[in-house]
């Protein structure tokens, strides 16, 4: 990544003027040179360019989605593998902790953002197509007095198993999606699935069209998570449910220090080692530490419009469940 | 105007550039970025991240033999203390320390294939070139030097990386599992890398009983017997002898040519 070496001149000068020096000198940099241009008045009007952070790095918001598209194209082969050794197959418990907390009802429109490579999709599809066979069972046993014709027709008739549900899994980055869409294939899941690829930030659905949107470890990889929680409120039916899962901040100290030394020393050596990416891995660890922890992020949730914001820490708050509803 | 002060800040940027870590570091979080990047591509490296990763470098190579890059990391994050040996030894002969103080690269972008194209048969530079066609391998396809906490060090296995294409060349074995092997007893007796005697040791895990046969009874003798023989073979300025016949460079080198045609078997 060309990207170190400007982030040490941002680091260590504070002001914008600086950050021209910083892009001129770093080879094949893309960027070109609109400040030399400007002239004196810039120095002091100038407002300062939007940065934000990419992990401990500092870039600006233009080049933060495109960095974190071209981690998780390098990334989107060994995703799952990846997420099952780093976690040790944790991740798989607390993804089925946020399809129970959802206690999706058969008929649900569900808009799984940053959906990649359909972990929550799948586990929805499941989990509807379980109840809705529940269902129907109770509703058989409760028809005591059926003629042997309606029970025929009821075999008969092309049942739809998910009872109306549908995912629309969307992802901004086609190879996750690619890696979904295989993976369905794999897994024998045919309907109820659509693959969208769309910004969080700009989302191409209408208004009040989904009742629940998750958004799992994705969040954070967002420029403008604000922008993000807004068109999630937006595409919400009233009633819809915001459900998002993310890595949080710990607060035991003990825990903390060895959750810091096993990030920080250990997955981006996995990374290394297993997907041949350390800067990947490295990315995705700092990340986390710049997340807003479960507090702020509550607020920013209601900020967004969003009622009845609660949050629940799973496993002593490395990771958290945020939810709200559209009233 | 805007130019003025823009190589005024430069000039003044660089005497104010930070030695400490950024306050955002805490002891246990290593980063791969900032003030302490000693060449392109390093990423610094705890003593403990050295360990995991030759571990698990180690484990992965022999797990699958395609992954060449965690050849390459086993050898950065082992190869510290060698790696000063070598270097000090590229720096008592004289060609060497032209190597050290040049620093010239093998690769695509460095070679002139037409001018080797057009030496004659037989010649350094045409060998190369044939052996890299037969074996369908390119000098670009070496991964970068990423570990290495010293910028000197880090050219000095980049260049060993890029010196072991030769020595197939030299040694006349090809790339496959078990020519690679007697390169590596050869390079392993030659620079006491220990990556380099890891591979020899467990390298023939994966060959069949023909292969282990004929390694055992002969390749290793002769690839040990010409590795004490030859001088430090990073020491060669490759680059300033595509024209010297290979077989007078084996006489220099005291490299006698290969026991048996190994091409059929691995």
């Amino acid at each position: 990544m060309a990207a170190p070496r400007s982030c040490v001149l941002w680091r260590s000068c504070g002001r914008g003027w600086w950050r021209a020096t910083g892009h001129c000198r770093l080879p094949g940099c893309r960027r070109s040179w609109p400040w030399a241009t400007l002239g004196t008045r810039s120095l002091s009007q100038e407002k300062r360019a939007a940065e934000t952070h990419f992990g401990f790095e500092t870039v600006s918001e233009g080049e933060k989605g495109g960095k974190v598209y071209q981690v998780f194209e390098n990334v989107a082969k060994k995703y799952d593998l990846m997420n099952d050794i780093m976690s040790l197959g944790i991740h798989r418990a607390w993804k089925d902790l946020l399809i129970r907390k959802m206690h999706p009802l058969p008929g649900t429109q569900l808009l799984d953002m940053a959906g990649g490579t359909g972990d929550i999709a799948f586990r929805f599809l499941s989990y509807v197509q379980a109840e809705h066979q529940r269902r129907q069972r109770r509703q058989l046993r409760t028809q005591q007095n059926l003629s042997w014709e309606e029970i025929a027709k009821k075999y008969q008739s092309e049942e739809d198993s998910l009872g109306g549900s549908l995912v629309t899994v969307c992802d901004i980055n086609r190879e996750m999606l690619k890696v979904g869409k295989q993976k369905a294939l794999d897994q024998g899941h045919t309907a109820g699935l659509a693959w969208v690829l769309g910004d969080a930030e700009e989302l191409p659905f209408d208004d009040d069209s989904f009742d629940v949107y998750t958004i799992a470890f994705g969040i954070r990889n967002v420029t403008h998570i604000d922008q993000a929680l807004q068109e999630a409120h937006r595409v919400l039916k009233p009633g819809g449910r915001f459900l998002c899962l993310e890595f949080g901040q710990v607060n035991d100290p003990l825990i903390s220090r060895l959750y810091d030394l096993y990030s920080f020393q250990v997955i981006p050596v996995i990374g290394e080692v297993v997907a041949g990416d350390w800067k990947s891995y490295q990315y995705l660890v700092e990340s986390i530490r710049k997340f807003p922890n479960q507090e702020e992020f509550k607020d920013m949730i209601e900020d967004a419009g969003f009622q009845r914001v609660t949050y629940e820490n799973l496993t002593t708050g490395i990771v958290a469940i945020h939810s709200g509803f559209k009233l | 105007m805007a130019t003025l002060l823009l190589l005024r800040s430069l000039r003044l940027h660089r005497s104010l550039r930070p030695r400490t870590r950024p306050a955002v570091d805490v002891p246990l979080r290593a980063g791969s970025h900032g003030a302490h990047l000693l060449y392109p591509d390093h990423i610094p490296t705890t003593p403990l991240q050295k360990m995991l990763l030759a571990a698990g470098a180690a484990g992965m190579a022999l797990y699958n033999p395609y992954r060449h890059d965690m050849v390459a990391v086993l050898g950065e994050t082992t190869g510290c203390h060698t790696l000063k040996f070598l270097r000090d030894q590229m720096k008592k002969d004289p060609e060497g320390a032209q190597i050290l103080q040049e620093r010239p690269r093998i690769s695509l972008s460095t070679l002139d294939l037409s001018k080797l194209q057009s030496l004659p048969e037989g010649s350094l530079g045409r060998e190369y070139l044939h052996f890299l066609d037969v074996n369908k391998v390119s000098p670009d396809t070496r991964a970068p030097t990423r570990f290495v906490d010293d910028e000197e060090l880090a050219y000095v296995i980049q260049r060993y990386r890029e010196v072991h294409d030769m020595l197939h060349t030299l040694l006349g074995m090809p790339t496959n599992m078990l020519g690679e092997v007697v390169v590596k007893w050869f390079e392993a007796v030659q620079t006491g890398l220990p990556m380099c005697v890891l591979g020899a040791l467990f390298g023939p895990i994966r060959l069949r009983t023909q292969s282990l046969q004929v390694l055992f009874s002969e390749l290793i003798p002769w690839a040990i017997q010409n590795g004490r023989r030859a001088p430090c073979v990073l020491n060669i300025y490759y680059e300033q002898r595509w024209e010297q016949p290979l077989t007078a460079l084996r006489e220099e080198l005291g490299i006698s040519p290969p026991p048996k045609h190994i091409q059929g078997l691995a």
